[in-house]
C-alpha cells in the first residue's frame, strides 16, 4: 500500500437491495482505505457488486449502513443537494462506454465539466489543451466522438475526468471495449495519472491482462471484499 | 457552456427543432395577427364617427350607436335645435343599414344621406371619382366596393331605384358593413323618409359646455338622446368589437394552447431521448438545477426563434391581408408584439416545466455498465 493521505475510506459499508421480501446484499461490512497516488483494481464476477461499490464511492448512491469518507468529507453525512458538488470537485468518472456527449467535440466535452464549476476563459482553455495533450489527444480536440476510435474516446474521457483536478478517479471497466493493446495503453495512462499527477485511481474491471498495472487488486464477491496478494490466483472460476 | 450544449442539442435533431420552432411561429403568427386585426378594427370602426364634424349626435332615445342607426327624428326638430343656446350649426343625416340588390350576399352597407353643401356627415377621405355625390349617384367605401364586387360606373339597385357609383372613399368601414354616401334628398326618397331624419349632427360655439348642452337637449326634447361625439364613437366601436372579442379570445387561447402543446411535446420528447446524456451530466456533477436550466434554454431558444418567424409572418401577412379579405384591416403595434413576446416566453417556460419530473427522476447510476 502506498503511504500518503487517505483519499477514500469505507467504514463498515453495506448495501442491501430489497426486492419484495428478498434482501440482496451487494456489499457487506466493507472497510477499506485508499491512499493518494494508489491504483486499485477491483475485480469479481458479474453481479458481485462492483458497480454498487463504484457508485457508492462516487457519491452517486448512499450505502444502507456504514460511512464513506472522501477527501476528508463524510459523503454519507452530506445533504443530497451537496453531493453533485462533491462529485464536481473531488471525483472524476471514466465509463465503460466512454459516455462522451455526442454533440460536443473532444475539447468541448472536457470544457463542459469545467463549466460545472464556472471555470471558463483563457485559463480554462489552456488547461483543456494541456489535459488533451497529456492524454495524447490535442490533435483530435476538434473532432466529435463519432470520429474517434474507442481508445481515443477513452483518452478524452480521462482528460474529462481530470478537468476539475479531482483527488479520485473512478473507472468502470475502462478497457472493456478496447483491444488488449489499447486497453493496456489506457491502463498505463491511468497509472501515469496516479503516479505523476498525484491522483488516486480505482478501476472496476474483468480484464486480467491489466492486473499487473494496479498497486492493489481487490476481489469482490457476494458482497465481501478481499485483497489479493501479488502473484496470488484470483478465486474461483474467474481466475482461470 | 450550457449555451453550447443547448445549441448542439437543438441542432442534433433538426427536423424536430424545425417542427418545434414552426409550432411556436404558427402560434405567434395567429396570436399577433389576431391582435393586429383587433387593433385595426378598433381603430377603423370608430373613425367615421370621430371624423364627422359634430360635437354632439342627437338621436331617438334607445339609440346607442351608429351601426344600429335605430333612430327616427322629425325634420322640424332641426330648427328647434338650432335655436338652442351655444349652437353654431345643425346638420341632418339619414342613415340606414341595407343591402343593394345583385351584390354579394355578405355585402352590407350603411346608406348615409348627408347635406352635400355643408359636407357634414360625408365621406372621410375621397380616393377616386367624384368627391360629392349628385342626384342618382353614390360614393361607396373602397372596402364595400371589394366586398360587394362593385366599382366606379357600376349601378346599385334598390326597390326599383338605381344609383350610379360615382366615387370611392375610405374611412367608413365598420367590418361587417361599410358606408355608401348619397345626397340627403336621395336617401330620404330612397328610404321613404321624406319628413324624417336619423341623426342631427350639432356643432357648438367655441367654449360651449358640451355636457350641459346634451343635458339641455334631453330636457327640451323628451324621448331624445344627445351623445358627445366621443361617446357615440365609443358605443359604435363597442357594438362591433363586442361581437368580435369573444371569438378572438377563444382563438387566441387556442393558439396559445397549440403553441404550448407543440413546444412542450417536442421538448419533452427531446428530454426523454436525452435521458442518458442527462444521466452522464448528473454523474459528472451537474445538478438538477443546471439541467432544468439547460431544458429551459432549449425551450427559450425555440420560443424566441419561433417568435421572430411568427412576427415576420405577421408583418408580411398584415401587409397583404386586405388583398385577400377586404375587411381585414390590421394594425401591428409594438405594444401588442411585446405582449406576444411575453406569451411566447410563458409558452417556453410551461413547455420546459413539463419534463422537470422526468429530469429529476434520471438516475445517474444508469450510465454505469451500459
Amino acid at each position: 500500500m502506498a503511504n500518503g493521505r487517505a483519499v477514500l475510506e469505507f467504514h463498515d459499508v453495506s448495501k442491501v437491495y430489497t426486492t419484495g421480501a428478498v434482501d440482496v446484499w451487494a456489499l457487506r461490512d466493507i472497510t477499506l482505505s485508499v491512499q493518494e497516488r494508489e491504483v486499485i483494481s477491483i475485480m469479481g464476477p458479474s453481479g458481485a457488486g462492483k458497480t454498487t461499490f463504484l457508485t457508492i464511492a462516487g457519491a452517486l448512491m448512499r450505502p444502507t449502513s456504514g460511512r464513506v469518507i472522501g477527501s476528508g468529507a463524510d459523503a454519507t453525512a452530506l445533504d443530497e443537494r451537496r453531493l453533485p458538488r462533491l462529485r464536481q470537485e473531488k471525483i472524476g468518472f471514466i465509463f465503460q462506454n466512454f459516455n462522451l456527449l455526442d454533440a460536443l467535440t473532444a475539447l468541448q466535452n472536457v470544457q463542459l465539466v469545467m463549466a460545472t464549476r464556472g471555470i471558463a476563459g483563457r485559463g480554462a482553455e489552456a488547461r483543456v489543451h494541456a489535459l488533451l495533450g497529456a492524454v495524447g489527444m490535442e490533435h483530435r480536440q476538434g473532432n466529435l466522438p463519432k470520429m474517434l476510435s474507442g481508445g481515443e474516446k477513452q483518452r478524452v474521457a480521462i482528460a474529462r475526468a481530470l478537468a476539475n483536478n479531482p483527488d479520485l478517479i473512478l473507472a468502470d471497466e475502462p478497457t472493456a471495449n478496447l483491444d488488449s493493446k489499447r486497453g493496456r495503453e489506457i491502463m498505463e495512462l491511468l497509472r501515469m495519472v496516479a503516479k505523476e499527477l498525484g491522483k488516486t485511481v480505482i478501476t472496476v474491471s474483468h480484464d486480467l491482462r491489466i492486473r499487473d498495472l494496479a498497486d492493489r487488486v481487490l476481489w469482490l464477491e457476494d458482497g465481501h471484499l478481499q485483497e489479493i496478494a501479488a502473484g496470488e490466483h484470483l478465486p474461483g472460476e474467474f481466475s482461470r | 457552456m450550457l449555451s453550447l450544449v443547448t445549441r448542439q442539442n437543438l441542432l442534433a435533431e433538426k427536423t424536430r427543432f424545425a417542427i418545434s420552432v414552426g409550432g411556436i411561429a404558427l402560434s405567434v403568427f395567429l396570436i399577433s395577427f389576431l391582435l393586429s386585426l383587433y387593433q385595426g378594427w378598433k381603430l377603423n370602426v370608430g373613425r367615421f364617427v370621430e371624423r364627422v364634424e359634430a360635437d354632439v349626435w342627437v338621436a331617438r332615445e334607445g339609440t346607442s350607436d351608429f351601426i344600429a342607426a335605430a333612430s327616427i327624428l322629425p325634420n322640424d326638430m332641426q330648427g328647434e335645435l338650432e335655436a338652442l343656446d351655444g349652437v353654431r350649426r345643425v346638420d341632418p343625416v339619414v342613415v340606414r343599414p341595407m343591402r343593394f340588390e345583385e351584390t354579394n350576399a355578405n355585402a352590407s352597407t350603411h346608406l348615409v344621406g348627408y347635406d352635400t353643401e355643408s359636407g357634414v356627415g360625408g365621406p372621410v377621405r375621397w380616393t377616386k371619382g367624384k368627391e360629392v355625390p349628385g342626384p342618382g349617384e353614390a360614393i361607396i367605401d373602397a372596402t364595400y366596393g371589394r366586398v360587394a364586387g362593385v366599382s366606379m360606373g357600376d349601378t346599385l339597385r334598390f326597390g326599383g331605384r338605381e344609383l350610379e357609383v360615382a366615387g370611392v372613399s375610405t374611412g367608413g368601414d365598420f367590418v361587417f358593413s361599410q358606408t355608401t354616401f348619397v345626397t340627403l334628398d336621395e336617401a330620404r326618397s330612397l328610404l321613404g323618409m321624406a319628413d324624417l331624419t336619423t341623426f342631427y349632427l350639432v356643432q357648438l360655439e367655441d367654449g360651449a359646455d358640451v355636457d350641459a348642452f346634451t343635458s339641455s337637449v334631453e330636457d327640451a326634447f323628451p324621448g331624445v338622446v344627445a351623445l358627445t361625439s366621443d361617446e357615440f364613437a365609443d358605443t359604435t366601436r363597442n357594438r362591433v368589437m363586442a361581437s368580435v372579442v369573444p371569438i378572438l379570445i377563444v382563438i387566441l387561447f387556442l393558439a396559445f394552447v397549440v403553441g404550448v402543446a407543440i413546444t412542450g411535446l417536442t421538448i419533452y420528447n427531446a428530454t426523454v431521448e436525452k435521458a442518458r446524456e442527462f444521466g452522464i451530466l448528473k454523474a459528472i456533477g451537474f445538478t438538477n438545477g443546471y439541467l432544468y436550466r439547460l431544458v429551459l434554454e432549449q425551450s427559450l431558444v425555440t420560443g424566441l426563434l419561433g417568435f421572430a418567424i411568427g412576427v415576420g409572418l405577421t408583418v408580411l401577412g398584415s401587409r397583404f391581408a386586405s388583398d385577400f379579405v377586404p375587411q381585414f384591416v390590421t394594425l401591428v403595434r409594438w405594444q401588442d408584439l411585446t405582449l406576444v413576446l411575453g406569451a411566447t416566453l410563458l409558452m417556453s417556460v410551461i413547455a420546459a416545466l413539463l419534463p422537470v419530473r422526468r429530469i429529476a427522476g434520471v438516475d445517474p447510476v444508469m450510465v454505469f455498465n451500459t
